[in-house]
């Protein structure tokens, strides 16, 4: 069994291959292929895509993005729920994430990854410059697809489902 | 001898107590329903936790455009890929407006129509509401004062089970109500800013159909109190919000004495002239295209304010060329809604140590106040605001930060945040309009609804002035990070609470319906749906329907008792 590390390892230095990422559990109502390929990403954009889940939402005590499988949410959404105008907008989006952050940015170590997503987020959010509005939507859509998924939901959110009655007042 | 005591088209919000009402008075009545039947236990979808919500519960974008291009932009907080089966398919049931206006007919065509899909507010209208348009001289008076239809308040708000608080204002009378739902002490601290800094001005609690206090009745109908969950757009299994399938048709059910037919789209109303009565409803099934005929000695129309007033102009005969019981020519005319697109959101500070449990219903309602306690506005007649402030919590990834402490960051409640948007009166114009459209049909071959509506400068000004206010008692609570758009106006239907369209009056030259929503020109046809409004008033409009309603009923059995009708 691999570890989420191995797996992203795996996707980054072999962008050719399938994704594996797609048999991870965790959001149910995605309609995945079972042969293990995406419907919509490319190879390089799923390693893109899955590498900026995994900073921006970790594992940690909890699951991380890459553990409820964002990536393969996503490429069901853009498959399924987006028209093909979306769906040009979103490769186009990626592409200009992909220039912002460097086309060697899957090869660095991992620090240095973390420090180059960090500056471009800063940015992002200093100022909401129209530049970075494709990132801001990215990371929106990564955020919502994670809370989304069980695990999120309940062990993050601490979501309930039935919450029987209304408390206006919760001291934190 | 007919096939039935009464006919009621429609299950509706106004239906389903017109069912209710005269089946426990004993009528054998048939509803008719142009869609198809809704079951809880199969078509709910209120308990999907979200990992269980395709596509984040997303339409997708191709059938948005192909099926849902009027309902999905119109209301899209509403309109689900779980719940799409609730709303209207636009290219199966098109209409048209007149070039240079716009009209969002909002729908759900099943058992129980909207009333499965409402927001559930419910707030009586107060006495100025019945007098304004005589003391102001707009269009014609109402024929029934506040005092006349408080009972009926009373006798259908116990049934149905509202949550409120008795505030004690005139303008919004109290009501017989069940516990409300807590203000969080952001809105108690807004309450007192406001209430302080502008003296006639209230925040109350928001007044919902929900039960908190289930009474014997309630639970015998099998519903329980709400369970704080906020997924009332998608049913509820617990049957704890008020809506026709939950309460009104399984009580008209238990008499025995309903029989309800689905699938059924009602074409014409049969008039008998010699008789000088309706004699009973011609339908064209929706799945087979049979056509059948149903006889009656009383009809109730609740199809809409908007299929209603369809259903009478497509009713014509030697007697009534332009549209049955139109010899007033108000039919289809009068077509109002509430207006919104005007309010304010900014956050309210000093209360980031709290959080909240549970997803309540309602907020906050600001009573209108404009013309009322604040006299001499640059408009007439007045609004309402809804609101409320609850903290920002998830912030759907539109915050600065990655990896672990940005992830953590969602589990914090975050900042709270006050939001508040006028809901206004919009005033009676004959000119706004449904008519039948000339050469085109739907499916069915019935004429589709042709819309002429646009709203007037009272109603312009009034926004503009409520975004002013909203701002003011913003900035009253020492809010910052204000945010007031521009007042961008709603399309005329988009509140979905169409009214108007045959209007009840004293004098049969100028209006459709009596005091008792029986038709002017036919005794035994009632219309008590949004068609009967004399005017619209700013509160959201369903628990009048049926209060109006349950009146008309117990008003047409004494009729036919006493051989009347």
């Amino acid at each position: 069994m691999k570890t989420r590390r191995q797996i992203l390892k795996g996707l980054i230095v072999s962008i050719g291959g399938s994704s594996l990422l797609n048999s991870c559990g965790g959001i149910a109502q995605v309609n995945i292929s079972t042969n293990g390929m995406n419907r919509f990403y490319s190879d390089e954009e799923n390693a893109w895509v899955s590498k900026i889940c995994d900073l921006i939402i970790p594992r940690t005590e909890t699951p991380g993005a890459i553990d409820v499988n964002v990536p393969g949410f996503l490429d069901g959404l853009m498959a399924e729920w987006a028209n093909s105008e979306t769906q040009r907008e979103h490769h186009n989006s990626l592409k200009k994430i992909k220039a912002q952050l460097g086309s060697d940015y899957l090869t660095i170590d991992e620090d240095s990854a973390t420090n180059r997503l960090a500056q471009l987020d800063t940015k992002a959010f200093d100022g909401r410059s129209t530049d970075f509005r494709e990132y801001r939507s990215l990371k929106g859509l990564i955020t919502q697809a994670y809370f989304a998924s069980e695990d999120g939901a309940l062990l993050e959110q601490k979501w309930v489902a039935v919450p029987g009655s209304w408390n206006p007042r919760v001291e934190i | 001898m007919t096939d039935f005591d009464a006919i009621v088209v429609g299950s509706g919000m106004s239906g389903g107590w017109s069912a209710k009402e005269l089946c426990e008075r004993g009528l054998k009545v048939l509803v008719l329903e142009r869609g198809p039947e809704i079951k809880p236990e199969r078509d709910y979808v209120d308990q999907l936790p979200p990992w269980e919500q395709k596509n984040l519960d997303r339409i997708s974008q191709e059938e948005i455009e192909k099926h849902y291009f009027k309902q999905y932009p119109g209301v899209a907080y509403a309109v689900k890929e779980s719940n799409k089966h609730f709303w209207v398919k636009d290219d199966e049931h098109p209409y048209e407006t007149v070039e240079g206006t716009e009209y969002d007919w909002l729908r759900g065509y099943h058992t129980a129509g909207r009333s499965i899909m409402w927001s559930r507010q419910s707030y009586r209208m107060g006495p100025q509401d019945f007098t304004a348009n005589k003391d102001e001289g707009v269009a014609i008076d109402w024929p029934v004062r506040y005092d006349e239809i408080k009972p009926w308040y009373d006798y259908v708000e116990e049934f149905v089970g509202v949550a409120g608080n008795r505030d004690g204002l005139e303008q919004l009378p109290d009501g017989v109500y069940q516990p409300g739902f807590e203000l969080t002490d952001a809105e108690k601290f807004f309450k007192s800013s406001v209430e302080s800094k502008f003296p006639g001005r209230n925040v109350i609690q928001a007044r919902v159909a929900h039960l908190t206090e289930a009474t014997d009745e309630q639970r015998d109908l099998g519903r329980s109190n709400c369970q704080a969950r906020n997924r009332c757009h998608f049913g509820c299994a617990f049957k704890a919000y008020f809506s026709s399938l939950h309460a009104t048709l399984p009580a008209a059910e238990r008499t025995g004495n309903m029989t309800i037919v689905h699938n059924a789209i009602v074409q014409t109303l049969e008039y008998d002239e010699d008789a000088k009565r309706v004699t009973g409803v011609r339908v064209i099934d929706a799945q087979t295209n049979e056509r059948r005929f149903y006889s009656s000695k009383l009809v109730f129309l609740n199809a809409s304010a908007i299929a209603s007033a369809m259903i009478l102009l497509q009713s014509k005969s030697e007697a009534f060329p332009n549209g049955l019981a139109n010899t007033s020519d108000q039919v289809g005319r009068n077509l109002m809604d509430h207006i919104s697109g005007a309010g304010a959101n900014g956050l309210i500070n000093g209360f980031e140590n709290q959080k909240v449990f549970g997803r309540r219903p309602g907020g906050i309602y600001i009573p209108r106040y404009a013309n009322i306690t604040e006299k001499g506005k640059p408009y007439t007649r007045g609004f309402g605001y809804q609101g409320s402030a609850s903290p920002i919590g998830n912030a759907g990834g539109q915050i600065a930060g990655i990896g672990r402490k940005f992830k953590e960051a969602h589990r914090s409640p975050g900042p709270w945040r006050i939001s508040i948007g006028a809901f206004g009166e919009q005033l009676p114009n004959p000119n706004n309009r449904v008519t039948l459209h000339p050469n085109k049909t739907d499916k069915w071959g019935n004429p589709i609804a042709l819309f002429n509506v646009s709203y007037g400068e009272n109603e312009h000004v009034m926004l503009e002035e409520a975004r002013k206010d909203a701002v003011a008692m913003l900035e009253a609570a020492g809010c910052t990070n204000i945010n007031s758009n521009p007042v961008n106006l709603t399309v005329p239907g988009n509140r979905i609470h169409e009214m108007g369209s045959a209007r009840m009056g004293n004098d049969p030259s100028d209006s459709v319906l009596n005091k008792w929503c029986q038709t002017h020109d036919v005794p035994n046809l009632f219309v008590t749906d949004g068609a009967f409004m004399t005017s619209a008033a700013c509160q959201n409009p369903s628990i009048s329907y049926m209060a109006f309603t349950a009146r008309a009923c117990d008003h047409a059995v004494k009729l036919m008792q006493d051989k009347v009708i």
